[in-house]
């Protein structure tokens, strides 16, 4: 209870500021609405050589995609905690939020939120209906709940892995230039997983298991049954990728050495 | 000039330090070219070449993109944001240096690092796992590394532009990430030029970012005739040369704005 | 009786890297590293008493910070025992918070971007303060601190001194029984120094909040603290009254000689050599400073003036910055 009290007080906080910078939204905004165009271009281009992709066609992968923006947007909003080595650690404001008496990965979340970001899962939800009105997809009621569920077991993975390579920082000296790669393996999530090798396939499923941001829930919605397993294993990966991901930071900020002085 | 070599050798230095970075890197790289050569395999499917480009070629175009993205990459535009954001330009201009010379520099430094310690190894790992077509043309390799010197140039000097441009905007962040989309996309990293569609192929045409990614890695492929090296190589010179004019007016407005408000 | 704070045989070490030199040194690193391990607190043991002001005083590199950042719940100590406000900081962190105010000088507490009062309405959620309480206590802490006028202006508009009392406020919207303060007065005029140390003072008496001060500013102390405890290479070196220490240490007079003709330095140690006296050349020429004792003071005056030609005599006492930094200099310990 006390916890959403403090998310509504920040999310106030956040609008006020947000409202006083008006141009910088705009901006933001188009920087996004770039990023999930350019991923289209690709899908689009790559379509234009080809009509299958081992199986799959291409509305399909366009129906993957406008899902995987849903859970990445909320991801985007409330996860992204890249930055948080340089802002964190090397200067020091951890000292500060761990002086406060709420706990240190809440306080940094709501401090780092970006309620912008969630326009991409409108893009995406748009980019959903396109693709699922052209493959005539089937929906139940009962869809928009596991919608819903898989939704959010995405974005938990997707946190988890996240804050995962966040709390490196407090054990190691690393910059945090790992952290725009990953964007890049990210998006390998969204490609059917069996066009990879075991390898790929395995790290993509359980090491950093981004397919459960993109391709194994799609399939759900896509009707291919082989991959049903997966797909219902979305909700269980977020969690447990979500526990590690706080178990680390919990052991972290015992580890955490404060700033230079 | 002996004080650009030493920023060089510090950057390089620098770079040694971060060895969790180091490993993580290779690490990431290599899972970033494994995912885009299966990726490709099955684009390809049952075809033998799309566009005049064979899968192996294909498969070579991606690794070699990717490894000379280690070379030409850097930082150096969120550093310059950073920098003016914080008011340490205004310390960095009464220097005695060029401040963006130095900038330069300092990516090459880094450059550098990554070519011999990264670049090198990961084809070798890379070229072991996955059937590459390294060329023995000692002309091809001249040619290449011309053209991924001239690569850097431009990315840095874009790199540069966007730096200084966020002296003028209020969101340099957003800014900055956009251009990386951009770059991304038009550079031919993840994407040969060729396969674009035609009308796009003739406005990238007027555009500098095919001489980022696309012109080295055709080179290094030899999917390039003679001629079209050397095409591609002059579109690479002349886009360094008329880069400098834009970066020269903002820099030296930014300057004169950052006298009189004091950063 | 129950203890504000209580430290035995607190420890912490840090692991530090050293890097190689040169390129190749460099490529080795990448490998093997070379580290040393550098204990930043030594076993130290201390206890402070509820409504205490204690100043924590030590060069740049004693321990200070990290001493603070133990007792505020932000390092784990590699050993030792801690109880502060009757917990163990680290344990039950967001509880123990709860009960301590801190600021630190030299890092804001506040949103940047943000009207003040909007980081106090926040914090005010955060510490779960109820509005009758704020409303009494804060409206208080607002006066006397004089930051009324500033509570609508966001922080990175406001100057250093604004900006610090509202860092005070900030830190006290809960109440806290206890107050760690790490350089407060950094880099502060006079005139705000003045109204910090006025309001701790009131705070103190008002509250009976304990008061743990850190700062180089030696003034800062001895307004506000009645015991200091002194660390040198994390280990403490003195704990007792302020008092005392200037009664041991600082007993001593300066009297400067001013002389309308030059004396040598030799001239002068034979005249006094029946006293402990120590000379020391002046700023100016022509003058010698003597260091004496007290009961001394008369004879070195008077044996002085009887030899020389004097144009201007000055006695000084020692001030307790001297005194601390000829305990540095001779690293010696009295209790």
């Amino acid at each position: 209870m006390f916890y959403i009290s403090i998310f509504f007080q920040y999310m106030s906080q956040y609008l006020k500021t947000k409202l006083q910078y008006r141009a910088d939204l705009l901006v933001e905004f188009l920087s996004d609405l770039m990023f999930q165009a350019v991923n289209l271009i690709f899908i689009l281009v790559v379509f234009g050589h080809t009509q299958m992709l081992h199986g799959w066609t291409r509305d399909e992968i366009i129906f993957i995609y406008g899902f995987f923006l849903v859970p990445f947007s909320v991801f985007a909003s409330f996860f992204n905690i890249w930055d948080f080595n340089e802002r964190y650690i090397v200067r020091g404001e951890m000292d500060r939020v761990l002086t406060r008496p709420v706990h240190s990965l809440f306080q940094i979340i709501l401090e780092r939120m970006e309620l912008e970001s969630l326009l991409g899962g409108v893009t995406g939800l748009i980019i959903m209906a396109y693709a699922g009105s052209r493959l005539h997809l089937a929906f139940h009621w009962y869809d928009v709940f596991i919608f819903i569920l898989f939704v959010l077991g995405g974005t938990l993975v997707y946190a988890g892995i996240f804050i995962s390579l966040a709390t490196i920082s407090f054990w190691s000296d690393a910059r945090s230039s790992i952290m725009p790669m990953m964007y890049n393996i990210g998006n390998y999530g969204r490609y059917p997983v069996d066009i990879y090798n075991r390898v790929i396939r395995y790290i993509l499923t359980w090491v950093l298991p981004f397919a459960f941001v993109g391709v194994y829930p799609s399939a759900y919605f896509l009707g291919k049954k082989e991959w049903y397993v997966y797909s219902f294993l979305t909700p269980v990966m977020g969690i447990v990728f979500f526990m590690i991901a706080i178990f680390l930071w919990n052991a972290g900020v015992k580890r955490y050495r404060g700033a230079g002085n | 000039m002996a004080k650009y070599i030493e920023m060089i050798r510090i950057r390089f230095l620098m770079m040694l330090a971060y060895r969790t970075n180091y490993y993580s890197g290779i690490l990431i790289y290599s899972i970033n070219i494994g995912a885009y050569y299966f990726l490709w395999s099955a684009i390809y499917g049952g075809q033998s070449s799309i566009q005049g480009m064979s899968a192996t070629q294909m498969t070579t175009y991606v690794a070699v993109a990717w490894m000379a993205r280690a070379f030409y990459f850097n930082n150096i535009d969120r550093e310059i944001a950073m920098e003016i954001k914080e008011g340490k330009v205004a310390i960095e201009l009464i220097r005695p240096y060029s401040y963006l010379g130095m900038k330069m520099m300092q990516g090459l430094g880094e450059g550098i690092f990554r070519l011999f310690f990264f670049s090198v190894p990961g084809m070798v790992i890379v070229g072991l796992i996955f059937p590459l077509q390294l060329t023995t043309n000692l002309h091809t390799w001249g040619y290449f590394a011309i053209s991924t010197l001239l690569s850097f140039m431009i990315n840095s000097q874009l790199n540069l532009l966007a730096g200084v441009l966020t002296f003028f905007t209020l969101n340099g962040e957003g800014l900055l990430r956009a251009k990386r989309f951009v770059i991304d996309l038009l550079s031919g990293l993840i994407l040969p030029i060729s396969f674009y569609p035609e009308w796009a192929q003739q406005l990238m045409k007027y555009l500098p970012f095919q001489g980022i990614s696309y012109i080295p890695s055709m080179i290094f492929t030899e999917s390039f005739t003679n001629d079209e090296i050397l095409q591609g190589l002059l579109f690479q010179a002349v886009w360094v040369i008329i880069l400098v004019i834009p970066i020269q007016f903002l820099w030296r407005i930014a300057k004169r704005k950052l006298v009189i408000q004091g950063g | 009786m129950t203890y504000a704070i209580e430290v035995e045989k607190l420890r912490k070490e840090f692991k530090s890297y050293s890097s190689r030199s040169g390129l190749i040194g460099a490529f080795r690193d990448l490998f093997t590293r070379n580290y040393k391990i550098i204990r930043a607190v030594d076993d130290i043991s201390f206890k402070v008493k509820q409504g205490e002001m204690v100043g924590y005083i030590g060069e740049n590199g004693a321990g200070k910070s990290t001493t603070i950042k133990m007792l505020t719940g932000i390092l784990t100590p590699t050993s030792g025992k801690v109880i502060v406000n009757g917990m163990n900081p680290h344990k039950e962190r967001e509880k123990f918070v709860q009960t301590i105010g801190v600021v630190f000088g030299q890092r804001s507490q506040l949103w940047w971007d943000i009207a003040v009062q909007e980081s106090f309405r926040l914090l005010k959620k955060v510490y779960r303060v109820s509005d009758r309480d704020y409303k009494e206590h804060m409206e208080h802490v607002i006066e006397t601190l004089d930051i009324g006028p500033l509570l609508d202006k966001p922080v990175r508009k406001l100057s250093l001194g604004q900006r610090m009392r509202c860092e005070l406020a900030a830190a006290l919207i809960h109440n806290p029984p206890l107050l760690f303060l790490d350089e407060p007065t950094i880099g502060l005029d006079v005139l705000v120094k003045l109204k910090i140390r006025q309001f701790l003072k009131e705070i103190n008496e008002k509250y009976n909040t304990t008061i743990l001060l850190t700062t180089h500013d030696m003034s800062d102390i001895e307004a506000l603290c009645e015991r200091v405890i002194m660390l040198d290479e994390g280990k403490i070196i003195y704990d007792g009254s302020l008092q005392k220490l200037k009664q041991n240490w600082g007993e001593g007079k300066q009297i400067q000689f001013q002389f309308r003709h030059e004396v040598t330095k030799e001239q002068l140690i034979s005249l006094t050599n029946d006293l402990n006296v120590k000379w020391e050349a002046g700023e100016q020429s022509h003058s010698w400073i003597a260091h004496v004792r007290a009961q001394d003071m008369a004879e070195v005056i008077g044996k002085v003036v009887a030899a020389y030609e004097i144009k201007d005599i000055n006695i000084r006492e020692t001030s307790t910055e001297e005194i601390i930094r000829n305990i540095y200099e001779e690293g010696i310990v009295h209790g």
